[in-house]
């Protein structure tokens, strides 16, 4: 599954530090999604829209 | 900045410098204990302990499990280098949750270590072991045991979604190839084709099937960078 993760938080000027701590996760997890290496659940792909207040499709793509 | 435009030379040599430290440190030091132990031997003193494979494994084991343990508890202790390993871009100081976290993390690690070397070092030891220290070194064991699940249920708790995820892959696939190759190795023992595995080493195997298994998915799953 594809992502704008990167994209979204450079326009923020956010480290991936930053981004975890606001989503209460670990940098490592940031970084797997960020590198495709990891889909996250949905509580948190919700908890992510929310958090740049996009719908969960405008942030993640399906390659399919 | 990026990882890939800092410039790897200081981080390169310094951990070059410290190999060769502990190359220039420890070969001399294992050549005189070696040394001092074979002239023990010659004079009848000390006879050295007969090892199996899975005795040498788990010792093997039990270093590495030791020294990761440990090292990640020294690096926990300062929350200003936890804070560049966690994030190499920002380098923030680790919070305290986070230094605990990875505190717990070495201590179940080490405690790995200690629990996998302790029966081959008392048998080694004391061949054979008298039934009181037996009895003790067992109930040692279980006490740690008990630390140890308390301590890897914490560790669940406090961990995020991709955390759990990678623990839960790993144990899957630990599971699933250990299932089809212990039972692949009892049917071929069963009927005369393998050699008798103990329990021992089925427990050393599947250790290290479970930390081989571990590197891949954390490495995978991008855990490692």
């Amino acid at each position: 599954m594809k992502n704008r993760l990167k994209v979204l938080r450079a326009e923020r000027d956010w480290s991936q530090a930053d981004l975890a701590e606001k989503l209460q996760v670990s940098r490592q997890t940031i970084n797997a999604l960020e590198t495709g290496k990891y889909d996250p659940s949905l509580p948190l792909a919700f908890k992510i829209a929310r958090l740049f207040g996009q719908s969960i499709e405008t942030i993640f793509q399906d390659e399919a | 900045m990026t990882l890939s435009s800092k410039s790897p030379t200081p981080l390169g040599s310094s951990r070059a410098a410290r190999a060769l430290v502990f190359a220039v440190v420890g070969a001399p030091l294992g050549y005189l204990v070696g040394k001092y132990l074979a002239r023990l031997e010659d004079a009848g003193v000390w006879t050295a302990p007969v090892l199996g494979w899975s005795d040498v494994l788990a010792l093997f084991l039990a270093l590495l499990l030791l020294g990761v343990g440990a090292i990640t508890i020294i690096v926990s202790a300062s929350r200003e280098t936890l804070g560049r390993k966690i994030d190499p871009e920002g380098g923030r100081p680790a919070t305290s949750v986070q230094a605990l976290f990875y505190a717990r993390n070495g201590g179940v690690l080490a405690l790995a270590g200690l629990m996998l070397a302790a029966p081959v070092i008392v048998r080694a030891v004391l061949d054979p072991v008298p039934p009181l220290i037996a009895s003790a070194t067992m109930i040692g064991l279980l006490a740690l045991l008990l630390v140890q699940i308390a301590s890897n249920i914490t560790v669940w708790i406090q961990s995020d979604e991709l955390m759990r995820r990678a623990t839960a892959e790993i144990s899957a696939v630990t599971f699933v190839i250990l299932l089809g190759a212990l039972f692949l190795w009892a049917a071929g023992e069963k009927l005369g084709l393998l050699p008798v595995l103990t329990l021992w080493d089925a427990a050393t195997v599947m250790m290290t099937a479970y930390l081989v298994i571990a590197g891949v998915v954390i490495w995978r799953r991008g855990l490692a960078s």
